[in-house]
């Protein structure tokens, strides 16, 4: 009897606590269906579904979201420059962004792309050499804060690689910068053509 | 004889002529790449490969999403939300005059805390530094420690809200990203400033330049190496009366879950110490790797081991009078917590007490709540004690800072 109430009342215990955390985690969760309506904005460039419109921008379908809001955070503080990003990012709250990942990220992945056999064999090698899988996951799939690179243009992805081996492009913490500083332009090439591949 | 001499020469010679010409090109792909830094060191038949870095904070969360009351403190003690809103926000320094001067890692952002009418207001009073984590002030002047360099605000407290144009004090440090984020305290002489060059890497042979903790007299602008053998400090502190700096070190990754232990450690003579790494590591530890053939009894010694992977950073020393009586002369240290670790731990401030002899003997938990299970909403960095005797303790996960205060 003791022991049942007891239980009861751990159970009533655990049960608030586990009210209480939400609470507190939902105080504002991620909101896709809300991230939809604030990337109509977004939807010119990068697409509704999020495969980008033109080779020179970024696919963010499948995302991971933290990958987008950093993104999105760093060219709101003007530490990434890319074309109109800062500017749309300069009126968007954390919030807004944290709904927009969400909508992003929950979409379909883009399709692997065909590419030279020959090339994305290459890439293959150069990733594993580089240990890009250490920070981008397996398949290149994105992690945490980290881009995913599977399905991602080829185009964009040659120009980011050389822009951060150049310093065009400031990396978060200097890993990308050492990682690209080796890479031969024909290296990029073959890189970006295995991500491409994967999906 | 002669001729064969002279071709031997020659040759040489022209050995030299080479490898000069082949220096002046430009520098060659390396065949194959280096790990990120933070996998560097990890083997295939070591620990948990699926461990990695959590994400940096570099945003702030809103003053009502922190969950503050969350955070336990001893019975008697307070701990409230102080300030919010710094993205990123890492360490700090107080001004004679009560500002709190905050330095972050990735946002490039200094902030300027200020109390007016009990209220705090954040300032952001310089942006797009790089790495700009230490502070420091002396004379009127806040000095920030960027990734390579040194520089300085003058007459900051009377423009902080237009502040200067730095003037660059130093600026000829290592660029080396991996841990050259900087923390930087005054001596007590206010003649130098002090601040480590951490090593470039997770685990290796570094070059003469880094692993080190390094002074900078401030009217010759001569920098000097004080203590070497010292992976990775970012959080030290002059203590009272012996003034001896006290500082914490990071320890190695990839070696083992629960080994080496990040370090409590104290310059006991003020030039020439060596801490060990990356030969030997908490004092008895040789490294699997770099051991070989070395003893740990060749380096000095940690005053104490504070835990594996813990990221023992901030420490400052209480010789504040709001405290009860027994934490006078203790030692703070903020705790990061941990990645390389399946089970986290860390993630809260620590005490260490000090016996008569000025011995470390006895660590316990002080602020703890950051950590939910395996989750984490927050990140200890910092600690700062304020001259009512009150401490704050930054957070780079929410971008805050928190007070702890002691009775009514």
């Amino acid at each position: 009897m003791k022991l049942i109430s007891s239980t009861k009342a751990i159970l009533g215990v655990a049960f608030f606590t586990s009210l209480l955390v939400l609470n507190v985690a939902s105080a504002a969760p991620p909101d896709a269906a809300a991230g939809k309506v604030k990337a109509q904005t977004c939807f010119a460039c990068h697409g509704e579904n999020g495969i980008s419109v033109s080779p020179d921008i970024p696919n963010l379908a499948a995302q991971p979201p933290l990958s987008i809001t950093y993104q999105l955070i760093q060219f709101r503080g003007q530490q990434r420059k890319g074309g109109a990003m800062e500017a749309l990012a300069a009126g968007l709250s954390d919030q807004d962004m944290r709904d927009i990942a969400a909508y992003y990220s929950a979409l379909p992945p883009p399709p692997a792309q065909s590419g030279n056999a020959d090339l994305i064999a290459k890439g293959q090698q150069i990733s594993s050499t580089q240990y890009c899988n250490s920070c981008h996951g397996p398949q290149l799939q994105g992690q945490k804060h980290i881009a995913r690179l599977a399905g991602q243009s080829p185009e964009y992805l040659i120009a980011q690689l050389k822009n951060i081996r150049s310093g065009a492009r400031v990396d978060m913490d200097g890993t990308m910068g050492s990682a690209a500083r080796g890479l031969s332009d024909g290296d990029i090439e073959a890189l970006a053509a295995y991500a491409a591949s994967l999906k | 004889m002669k001729l064969k001499t002279i071709h031997a020469v020659m040759f040489a010679a022209g050995v030299v002529v080479t490898a000069l010409a082949s220096a002046q090109a430009p520098a060659p792909a390396p065949a194959s790449g280096i790990p990120p830094t933070w996998a560097q060191g990890r083997t295939a038949d070591g620990m948990n490969p699926s461990l990695a870095p959590n994400p940096p904070g570099i945003s702030a969360m809103p003053a009502d999403e922190i969950p503050t009351s969350k955070l336990k403190v001893p019975a008697g003690f307070k701990i409230e939300l102080w300030a919010s809103g710094m993205p990123n926000g890492r360490s700090m320094t107080e001004s004679p005059s009560g500002t709190v001067y905050v330095g972050t890692r990735f946002t490039g952002n200094v902030y300027a805390v200020v109390t007016k009418d009990g209220k705090r207001e954040v300032k952001t009073i310089a942006k797009g530094l790089h790495r700009p984590n230490g502070v420091a002030f002396s004379n009127g002047s806040l000095y920030v420690a960027e990734l390579s360099r040194i520089i300085r605000y003058d007459n900051i407290e009377q423009n902080l809200d237009n502040p200067p144009a730095p003037v660059v004090v130093f600026d000829a440090l290592p660029k080396d990203e991996p841990h050259g984020w900087k923390f930087m305290t005054l001596s007590p002489d206010g003649k130098y400033l002090y601040f480590q060059i951490g090593t470039p890497a997770n685990i290796v042979v570094p070059p003469y330049t880094h692993a080190a903790i390094v002074r900078l007299n401030l009217k010759t602008n001569i920098l000097e190496y004080v203590a070497t053998g010292v992976r990775n400090s970012v959080g030290m502190d002059f203590q009272k009366g012996t003034k001896e700096l006290w500082f914490t070190n990071n320890g190695r990754d990839w070696a083992d879950e629960n080994l080496p232990n990040d370090t409590l450690n104290r310059l006991a003579r003020p030039k020439g110490m060596n801490f060990g790494y990356p030969f030997c590591h908490q004092g008895d530890f040789l490294d699997p790797e770099f051991g070989k053939g070395r003893s740990c009894e060749e380096f000095d010694k940690p005053e104490m081991n504070l835990g594996a992977h813990v990221a023992a950073l901030g420490m400052r020393f209480y010789n504040g009078n709001m405290f009860p009586a027994e934490y006078k002369g203790n030692i703070f240290i903020a705790e990061h917590g941990s990645w390389n670790k399946t089970k986290k731990s860390g993630y809260q401030v620590v005490r260490v007490v000090l016996d008569s002899k000025n011995k470390p003997v006895k660590l316990e938990p002080f602020v703890t709540g950051w950590l939910d299970g395996e989750n984490f909403w927050g990140r200890p960095v910092d600690v700062q004690m304020l001259k009512d005797g009150s401490m704050l303790v930054s957070d780079d996960e929410t971008g805050a800072i928190f007070r702890v205060s002691y009775g009514k």
